[in-house]
């Protein structure tokens, strides 16, 4: 057992809430499961030995960390510091059609819908998911009425400042045809230890723009999830960013539980020396006429590692899906890594589903179009693997965040040297 | 300028350049024309050194260098330049920074100072409009989504910011309209200033009346078999390319 683990369960058990059955649940699996093997296919290329046996930081707030600014992007915040929720929810002006609600302050009504909400639609089978389904006691609900357009972005922000231990919980669940903007926004480069969980119930015919990003670095350790459902004809724009730290992981899981459904994943992941991060995914096609695409995309620097997994579900009656996946990752040195597997399973016979892994491999007509150009062969590797990530930057539906993200990225990758 | 004797040239094993002489003095300009499958296009490649195109025999300087002792970059930096027949899209890099990169790149051989952003953006838009072409080309993707002629007016413009001295234009005339040929012709001719040389390839005489040769070489079967000055390119798109044998007859010029 790990002596991180056994703290966790420790806390959670002091701690008694509503959702105390659900969390209950989780302890019990985390007691009989144990700690994971590395053997384990979920983490075999992604050592926990910087988790297993740290120290447990009880939450401490502090109000002197700065937000990140987004310009001409209009924002709902909601902020969570080291793990505890400081947005005074009451004093925030909501569009008609939106609702936040803390899972503190929720009444029996509200702490019904959280119950009906809480852990259904997150896979039962991540073990970090477990811990935070112990440990939530920070979490909120957004619930978006039916037909309800909410323009402003509704930004989930978690910040650390100290060594801590951070384990909140969003909730999000969309009427039929709503339309709304949420995202998931973690940085910190503490000893921190960060499950944020984001669960998403997009209803019949309602469409979410929703973004992750992950921006832990040094000893930072994160091992969070989104986690969405979607109902008949509901569509998913998703855009993740990822640097890497000592462990980063990122679980996304895609459900289509309704026939019509499409969603579209954009990931970027930048990784600089000596980091990790670790990307799994998996869509989840159980019904006919589904749509998903998915783009994945890194650059790895000197020393650094980046595992990607992609799987891909169609079950027996999901005919006529189509999916594709696709992974394109560059190296910019030989002690750069990167683990990437597809893993697909189809049922259905009427389907159309490709993927494809690449590994630094450059268009030979593009790089001799760059050199011929006076351009060193280093350089045009580097631009066009950031061009390539760049398209994925062009295709954010936002052009605030994409403005916004652009310098970061460029930022981040000059000081990823190539070797 | 460029010497080259006896160069033969294989692409996949197969000969396509078999002995080929041909001096370019500086200012000069020299259009090479020929039939389909000539070993036109295959020029271009090797002086550049693209991958995949071998050099067997013979030799090839460039300002006294041996050109197959250098790289693709190294060639470019050394002033030559080869405007592409069927230019590459790239998405994802801007066409103002791939030129910026580019220039930069050119100018620090040359022991110049690099041009800042705005500096570099001055020069880039007048070379824009100099070549017609909108100035949001600048910011879209290299060649993205642009038309046969636009990817044309944006190799010129690529040429008159790097101030090669050697330009290989690769049938820059195909596929144009006659407006789109004069904005390449114009451009093509603005940088001519009797030092900076030119091998102007193309299939048809059509773009030799909007630039005017010193020298006309017939290229056919990999050798040049025929040299004369501009009246040579007309005499050609008289009786098209019979007099090089029976294969050829019907193939006008």
């Amino acid at each position: 057992m790990s002596q991180w683990l056994a703290k966790v369960i420790d806390v959670a058990q002091e701690n008694q809430d509503f959702l105390a059955p659900v969390r209950q649940q989780a302890i019990s699996k985390l007691q009989q499961a144990g700690w994971p093997s590395q053997r384990a296919e979920q983490w075999r290329f992604t050592p926990l030995a910087p988790v297993k046996d740290r120290t447990f930081n009880q939450t401490q707030t502090d109000e002197n960390v700065s937000v990140p600014e987004i310009a001409g992007l209009d924002s709902i915040d909601i902020i969570f510091t080291n793990g505890v929720l400081t947005t005074s929810l009451a004093d925030l002006a909501l569009p008609e059609g939106l609702r936040i609600v803390s899972f503190a302050q929720a009444n029996a009504q509200q702490q019904a819908d959280i119950k009906t909400m809480f852990g259904r639609v997150k896979p039962e089978a991540h073990v970090f998911g477990q811990v935070n389904d112990a440990l939530s006691q920070h979490g909120v609900m957004i619930d978006v009425a039916d037909n309800a357009n909410i323009s402003p972005v509704v930004r989930l922000i978690n910040l650390t400042s100290a060594d801590s231990d951070n384990h909140t919980r969003t909730l999000v669940k969309l009427g039929h045809n709503a339309k709304a903007k949420v995202m998931e926004l973690g940085q910190g480069e503490h000893d921190s230890m960060n499950t944020a969980v984001a669960e998403y119930a997009i209803g019949d015919n309602a469409s979410l723009e929703h973004y992750r990003f992950a921006f832990y670095t040094a000893n930072a350790k994160a091992v969070g999830g989104s986690h969405f459902k979607l109902g008949e004809a509901a569509k998913l724009n998703s855009t993740v960013v990822g640097y890497g730290s000592q462990l980063s992981r990122l679980d996304i899981d895609i459900w289509h539980a309704a026939e019509n459904a499409f969603a579209k994943l954009n990931a970027i992941y930048l990784l600089a020396e000596g980091e990790l991060f670790d990307l799994h995914t998996c869509i989840e096609h159980a019904k006919p006429h589904g749509t998903s695409e998915e783009n994945a995309r890194g650059i790895i620097g000197d020393g650094a590692r980046a595992v990607f997994n992609g799987r891909i579900h169609i079950h027996r009656d999901a005919q006529k899906t189509l999916a594709e996946m696709n992974n394109r990752n560059l190296l910019l040195s030989r002690r750069a890594l990167v683990n990437t597997k597809p893993e697909l399973e189809i049922y259905a016979d009427d389907v159309k589903c490709a993927h494809g892994a690449t590994v630094a491999e450059i268009e030979g007509n593009e790089l001799f179009y760059l050199l011929s150009r006076g351009i060193s062969r280093q350089r045009a590797m580097v631009m066009l693997n950031f061009g390539f990530i760049q398209e994925l930057v062009n295709d954010i539906p936002s052009k605030a965040v994409a403005s916004w993200l652009q310098p970061k990225l460029t930022e981040r990758f000059a000081q990823m040297e190539v070797k | 300028m460029l010497s080259i004797k006896n160069l033969h040239a294989s692409v996949d094993e197969k000969d396509i350049i078999r002995g080929l002489n041909l001096e370019v003095k500086p200012g000069e300009v020299h259009a090479i024309m020929g039939p389909n499958g000539a070993g036109k296009s295959t020029l271009g490649y090797v002086l550049s050194g693209r991958e995949g195109y071998e050099v067997s025999q013979g030799e090839a300087r460039f300002n006294g260098k041996d050109l197959m002792e250098m790289e693709v970059e190294e060639r470019a930096r050394e002033g030559m330049f080869l405007a592409f027949q069927y230019p590459v899209e790239i998405p994802g890099v801007s066409n103002m920074e791939f030129m910026k990169e580019s220039v930069n790149a050119i100018r620090e051989q040359r022991g110049e100072e690099t041009l800042t952003a705005a500096e570099f953006l001055k020069k880039a838009k007048e070379a824009c409009k100099q070549v017609q072409l909108p100035l949001d080309f600048l910011k879209r993707g290299v060649n993205e989504g642009f038309s046969g002629g636009e990817k044309k007016r944006n190799e010129i413009m690529q040429m008159i910011l790097l101030e090669p001295s050697l330009c290989i234009l690769d049938e820059s005339d195909s596929g144009l309209d006659v407006d789109a040929l004069q904005v390449v012709a114009d451009g093509v001719n603005s940088q001519r200033d009797g030092k900076r040389s030119f091998i102007v390839v193309t299939h048809y005489q059509r773009l030799l009346d909007y630039i005017k040769p010193d020298f006309v070489h017939i290229l056919a079967e990999g050798q040049i078999v025929k040299s004369g000055d501009a009246s040579l390119a007309l005499e050609v798109e008289k009786s098209g390319y019979a007099f090089l044998g029976k294969k050829y007859e019907g193939e006008t010029a």
